[in-house]
């Protein structure tokens, strides 16, 4: 059964890649569908079976690499923790084939688009069923390349094209500390085996790694290193650039990979490593206080898009904050339920996005919208449920799982708890007001868009809609199904030990803290609400005039808090200029732009001598023998004593 | 070191000489002998013909692959002489190493005959 | 009398080469006219040949010939089936080059086979004699080749060029031979790694004989800092030749480089790895940024090669068995990889002409779609982008780097990979995004577009199932050597 889960969708990519045009779209679209629907209904039978029943099991697939101490097999480690993700990524992905039917209808690509769906899906299952790191990292960097592929699905479009550069570059600085942790693993454990590196945590407490002469408490740097994987591929503070330009590609894709299954692959990493990060006390701390920036930081800039889209991929990386402090604080139950509820309404919310903007033709400025639930009322009904399970309306989905991460940040004593819990309140808050915010923009008052979109304004087909009502049955009734299973009583059975559960954790503390810490994210979720309420609805002049007042903060979070400037500054023109540096030719003009200071002149000089270099001239490469051969002598010369034979 | 070194001074005793002996009998042949130079004794002599222009300027490249050709035969007759002098005590062994020798070498000759390198026009 | 001939035997498959080249040549010259097709097939069946040859009848056991100048063993079996498949393909890839622009000599097949003749000898040299006499062999006819375009300008100088340096290198790797010989009274491997055992002559005469000699290998595998010849002879030359210089002639290097290395002065491993070291990093380094800017293709996977080269020598570098299984698995994905690339730039054609400049593969998913997913296979695995054979190679040679205790290597090698990550991409970026330059030509041939496809295949992650037995062959090659 679970070698189907896995590999209906390599077969659907398989297919569709390779037979795309020949079995026409229909077919393509239909297939991979199928496929995949399958595998998800076969993991619900397998979440059943590993969760409820209390299994786990090891699926040996191939022994593959044997190689001297390296060694390694292609096997699935299904657990609990693998039977949740199975069931979020296979459902969620089959519902956003099922919708990219209709919402894709128009593309001549379809069978492309379907065939990188379902390989995005089995990259993906091969990360969270991998029982090794080599095994997860394959995963980890497919997913990676599908995201790619699809960001850049509309290839036509430049912002597509550079959305998808960018993706890929910052993904792969996440990558390298990654696989510097995975090489750091391999040396302290001896082993890349996820069990055999589990049961030997303990054992390398007090062990020390030795890096260029200085010791560092190496589970810490081990943990560091997978984190820094872990904020690349979830989009935290530092590595986050990349979230937002994705939403370039089309709009399932957003909801498949950009809010449900792909970015939340760096919290399971961090939960799947809950045995090593357990006692690294120090980079746990370090996750929370990025989680909990992280949260507070793509919230504030969430407040003041215009983009639908944009605004729904800030509150996706302000949640994946909330996840990660929630791990920082050692609640992975926590984390992992909300990763869970998170799924199913940022899915509903990104596909109904996506309903509008087929409404709308293609329109994603929420300034050019308005009034949207006259043309299509079930789409706003579907919204408005995916808007109060993201904000915590009461026994919604992310009711539970949100306000039981704050309430572990407020029960836990670990170092940045009471950081995390203060910022995630204030984030609640602004996570309520820009949800709303959205919600009336799209759907109440005056239409805002021209004649012709709105002659041509109607309700997207049942296809689209259909996995709307699915995601809104999940977001509603998520929370208060599986609540008890993923963070109360029942969860050390549950879990079953695939992630750190103990009696007297912080989740037990969690439900005891008091009324007010309790209540505070309901009261923030209000408050947002009546806010947005009164600026969007009773009196739509006070945003205008607030941006004016403050229009330098304005700027600040209208522009991201100038991160891609910064970064454009700090590494992407540094690493233009070094290619030029290198350059035969030399571009001289931009080493004149630099001013003619000591350092531009030191800078034409290396450009003119590495110019030089490839001259073409046989003497000069015969010189640059020469003097490579001279410098090995000297090397040895100089470092044995002289007239020693 | 100074043993190694030691080795090769009847080297260095015969540079001494070497140079020593040449630089006496340039020098000798300027101060004792008659000095009396004429135009036709400093021009070019050329086997008896008139030097008629400057002996370096450019000649048919026949030239040059028939001395690389050359240089390929005269290197094989190098090879032959100790190859003979020794055939007794390399045996058959050494005796079809140099036959082997000549058939590549005989294998080359008939591919630049063919080609036609040695045709002069 | 007879007694004294030595064994034949484990020579069989070169001595039949080298008649078989000979018998081609004479074949070529008879037929005067257009032979080219003749023996250019005949010389893709006697390499053919040539390889069942050592596996059915050489096979893997270690045997020593010819007065210990001669030496197989299994290594030698994996570097030379190697060294076969890349001759082989690259002629196969280059008739219709070749016809097309006039220089489809007979020659041209001929000297394939005996520059593989030479690279044969290289890697079975037991013997600085030996191993210098089929690198001459080897580079001898790698000049010409490289200039047998001769009434072309780059070709020629390209040429040119390769020959002046590389009778310098030549020229120090003798002078090394002559030092080593000079301190140690021995130019047999075997007793120069005696000699160096019991340490009597390991002194620094030898260490610096030994950085001449490593210095000339280098020059052979084109490593920084002797690497300033591979841009200009890769463009210059005809672009099959190209392809070939990129695949065998380096496996063959490598080979005798680590052969030399581990055979003869296993017991200096401490000095030498720090010359490999050096030359690694900078290879590694110099590949990946100066690629960045070319414009070139060619170029470009000359750049790319020096990149390689330096990626190859972390598993030497580590200087254990490991890191000789790592780095054989890494030059068989390298030259797999490299032929497929150069097939790829072999069909870019444009109205008769061909194209090299990245440029013209602007738009390439559009115009020829099967084209453009085999080149992005190659550079995504080129690389090393995980899923990828590419990625295999890097993994092996980084994780023997680390288990030898060279983290720090491990990590600048990962650091370039991630650079050099970047010039790969953009051919790809520039084939998928780009608008389209125009078609190219349709391939009349099978045997390019065959070359892309087994390759593209072998190295899209359809390498997971072939990854295993590649490792196992060459662990069973790196065991031979370290004894």
């Amino acid at each position: 059964m679970y070698k189907f889960i896995v590999f209906l969708p390599l077969i659907g990519f398989l297919i569709t890649a390779l037979w795309g045009r020949k079995i026409g779209e229909r077919t393509s679209q239909l297939l991979t569908s199928s496929l995949v629907s399958v595998s998800a209904v076969l993991s619900w039978m397998a979440f059943v079976d590993v969760a409820f029943g209390h299994n786990q099991y090891s699926i040996h697939v191939l022994s593959w690499v044997t190689s001297g101490t390296l060694e390694f097999n292609w096997a699935f480690r299904i657990d609990t923790l693998t039977a949740v993700m199975l069931v979020v990524v296979n459902s969620v992905s089959a519902l956003v084939h099922w919708y990219s039917m209709g919402y894709m209808h128009e593309d001549p690509d379809t069978p492309r688009f379907f065939s990188y769906l379902s390989l995005f899906t089995f990259a993906m299952l091969m990360l969270v069923t991998a029982d090794n790191l080599v095994q997860m990292f394959f995963g980890w960097e497919g997913v990676g390349l599908a995201s790619y592929l699809l960001i850049g699905f509309w290839f036509k479009k430049p912002s597509a094209n550079a959305a998808a550069i960018k993706a890929f570059v910052v993904n792969r600085v996440g990558d390298f500390g990654f696989s510097l942790g995975i090489f750091a693993v391999f040396v302290l454990f001896g082993t890349v085996n996820f069990a055999d590196i589990f049961a030997n945590a303990g054992n390398y407490q007090e062990a020390k790694l030795v890096f260029l002469g200085q010791e560092y408490h190496a589970l810490t740097v081990i943990c560091l290193l997978l984190f820094v994987g872990a904020m690349g591929k979830s989009a935290q503070l530092g590595l986050h650039t990349w979230l937002p330009d994705a939403m370039e590609g089309p709009t399932p894709v957003s909801a498949l990979i950009h809010a449900a299954t792909m970015v939340t692959a760096g919290v399971f990493l961090v939960a799947r490593f809950s045995p090593v990060f357990q006692y690294a006390p120090d980079a746990l701390a370090v996750v929370t206080v990025v989680g909990a920036a992280t949260a507070f930081f793509a919230a504030t800039v969430g407040l003041v898009q215009n983009d639908i889209k944009r605004v729904i991929a800030y509150s996706t990386c302000s949640q994946l904050g909330y996840m990660f402090f929630a791990l920082g604080v050692s609640a992975y139950g926590a984390a992992i339920f909300h990763l869970f509820t998170h799924a199913f309404f940022k899915a509903l919310l990104f596909l109904g996005a996506g309903a509008v903007i087929h409404t709308m033709h293609h329109e994603q400025d929420m300034r050019k919208m308005g009034g949207v639930r006259k043309f299509a009322p079930l789409t706003f009904i579907f919204m408005t449920i995916g808007t109060l399970a993201l904000t915590g309306f009461p026994f919604t989905a992310g009711f539970y799982s949100k306000d039981m991460i704050l309430e572990a940040a407020y029960a836990s004593h670990s170092f940045g708890s009471s950081f995390a819990y203060v910022l995630g309140v204030a984030a609640a808050f602004m996570t309520s007001f820009y949800s709303w915010r959205l919600a009336f923009m799209t759907f109440t008052g005056e239409c805002r868009a021209d004649e012709e979109t709105q002659h041509h304004a109607h309700e997207s087909p049942w296809i689209m809609l259909f996995p709307l009502a699915v995601l809104s049955v999940g977001a509603i009734a998520a929370g208060f199904v599986f609540a008890e299973y993923f963070v109360g009583h029942e969860r050390e059975a549950f879990w079953n030990g695939s992630l750190v559960t103990f009696a007297g954790d912080v989740l037990d503390e969690a439900h005891h803290v008091s009324g007010a810490a309790k209540w505070a994210p309901t009261v923030m979720m209000v408050l947002g609400f009546l806010l947005a309420f009164q600026m969007y609805v009773r009196r739509t002049d006070i945003p205008a005039k607030v941006a004016e007042t403050w229009d330098g903060l304005y700027a600040f979070l209208l522009n991201k808090w100038y991160f891609d400037e910064l970064y454009n500054f700090l590494f992407v023109r540094p690493a233009f200029w070094l290619g030029r540096v290198f350059w035969k030719r030399g571009d001289e003009q931009t080493i004149d732009g630099f001013g003619p200071n000591g350092v531009s002149s030191a800078v034409a000089a290396i450009a003119a001598r590495a110019r030089k270099l490839q001259s073409g001239y046989v003497y000069h490469y015969a010189f640059a023998m020469i003097i490579g051969l001279a410098l090995a002598i000297t090397w040895f010369m100089a470092q044995s004593p002289a007239g020693t034979h | 070191m100074q043993s190694l070194l030691m080795q090769y001074l009847p080297i260095l005793i015969f540079l001494g000489i070497a140079i020593g002996l040449s630089v006496v009998f340039v020098a000798a042949a300027w101060l004792i002998a008659r000095q009396n130079p004429d135009s036709e004794k400093l021009s070019a002599y050329e086997c008896g013909f008139e030097a008629f222009e400057d002996a370096r300027h450019q000649f048919d490249v026949r030239f040059y692959l028939v001395a690389i050709l050359f240089i390929i035969f005269d290197l094989e007759v190098a090879f032959l002489f100790p190859w003979a002098v020794t055939l007794g005590k390399i045996g058959v062994f050494g005796f079809w190493s140099m036959m082997a020798f000549l058939g590549v070498l005989t294998i080359g000759f008939i591919y630049e005959w063919k080609k036609g390198a040695l045709e002069w026009e | 009398m007879t007694a004294d001939l030595p064994s034949f035997a484990p020579a069989l498959p070169e001595i039949v080469l080298a008649l078989g080249a000979m018998a081609l040549l004479m074949l070529g010259v008879f037929r005067s006219g257009k032979a080219y097709t003749q023996v250019s097939t005949l010389t893709v069946f006697l390499f053919i040949l040539v390889g069942v040859l050592l596996v059915a009848y050489v096979g893997g056991e270690r045997s020593v010939t010819f007065s210990g100048l001669f030496v197989t063993d299994s290594f030698a079996i994996f570097s030379k089936i190697l060294v076969l498949v890349g001759s082989g393909v690259a002629l196969m890839m280059s008739s219709r080059y070749m016809a097309d622009h006039g220089i489809d000599r007979f020659e041209y097949p001929v000297l394939i086979a005996l520059a593989t003749l030479g690279m044969m000898i290289m890697i079975s040299a037991n013997n600085l004699l030996s191993l210098y006499v089929g690198l001459e062999l080897q580079s001898l006819a790698l000049y010409v080749l490289a200039a047998i375009h001769r009434n072309r300008n780059r070709a020629t100088e390209a040429g040119l060029k390769y020959f002046v340096l590389g009778a310098l290198s030549s020229g120090m790797l003798l002078y090394g031979i002559s030092l080593i010989y000079g301190f140690t009274g021995t130019i047999s491997f075997d007793l120069l790694a005696d000699s160096v055992k019991t340490g009597e002559h390991a002194g620094i005469g030898v260490i610096v004989g030994m950085v001449f000699l490593i210095a000339g290998f280098a020059f052979k595998i084109s490593a920084v800092p002797f690497h300033m010849w591979t841009p200009d002879v890769y463009e210059g030359a005809p672009t099959p030749v190209t392809a070939f210089f990129a695949a065998a002639p380096k496996v063959a290097a490598l080979a005798m480089f680590v052969r030399a290395m581990f055979g003869a002065f296993g017991e200096l491993v401490t000095e030498w790895q720090q010359v490999v070291i050096f030359i690694s990093i900078a290879s590694m380094i110099v590949g990946a940024v100066i690629a960045i800017v070319q414009t070139n293709i060619k170029r470009l996977m000359a750049y790319s090669s020096i990149g390689h080269v330096g990626y190859a020598l972390v598993g030497l570098a580590a200087g254990t068995e490991a890191g000789v299984e790592a780095l054989l698995v890494y030059i068989a994905i390298y030259m797999t990889m490299t032929l497929g690339s150069f097939a790829a730039i072999l069909s870019m054609r444009r109205n008769g002409q061909m194209v090299e400049e990245i440029g013209d593969l602007a738009g390439l998913s559009q115009t020829n779609l099967p084209l453009a997913i085999g080149i992005a296979i190659f550079m995504f695995s080129l690389a090393g982008i995980p899923m990828l054979a590419g990625f295999f190679g890097k993994w092996v040679v980084f994780w023997a780097a680390v288990e030898a205790g060279l983290t720090p290597l491990a990590i600048v090698g990962l650091l370039a990979s991630v650079i050099s990550c970047f010039y790969y991409i953009r051919i790809v970026k520039v084939m998928f995004f780009d608008e389209p330059a125009g078609n190219f030509d349709a391939d009349k041939g099978r045997a390019i577009p065959l070359v892309i496809g087994v390759s593209a295949v072998l190295h899209s992650p359809v390498s997971f199932l072939l990854i295993s037995p590649l490792i196992a062959a060459a662990a069973w090659a790196a065991k031979s050597l370290i004894y």
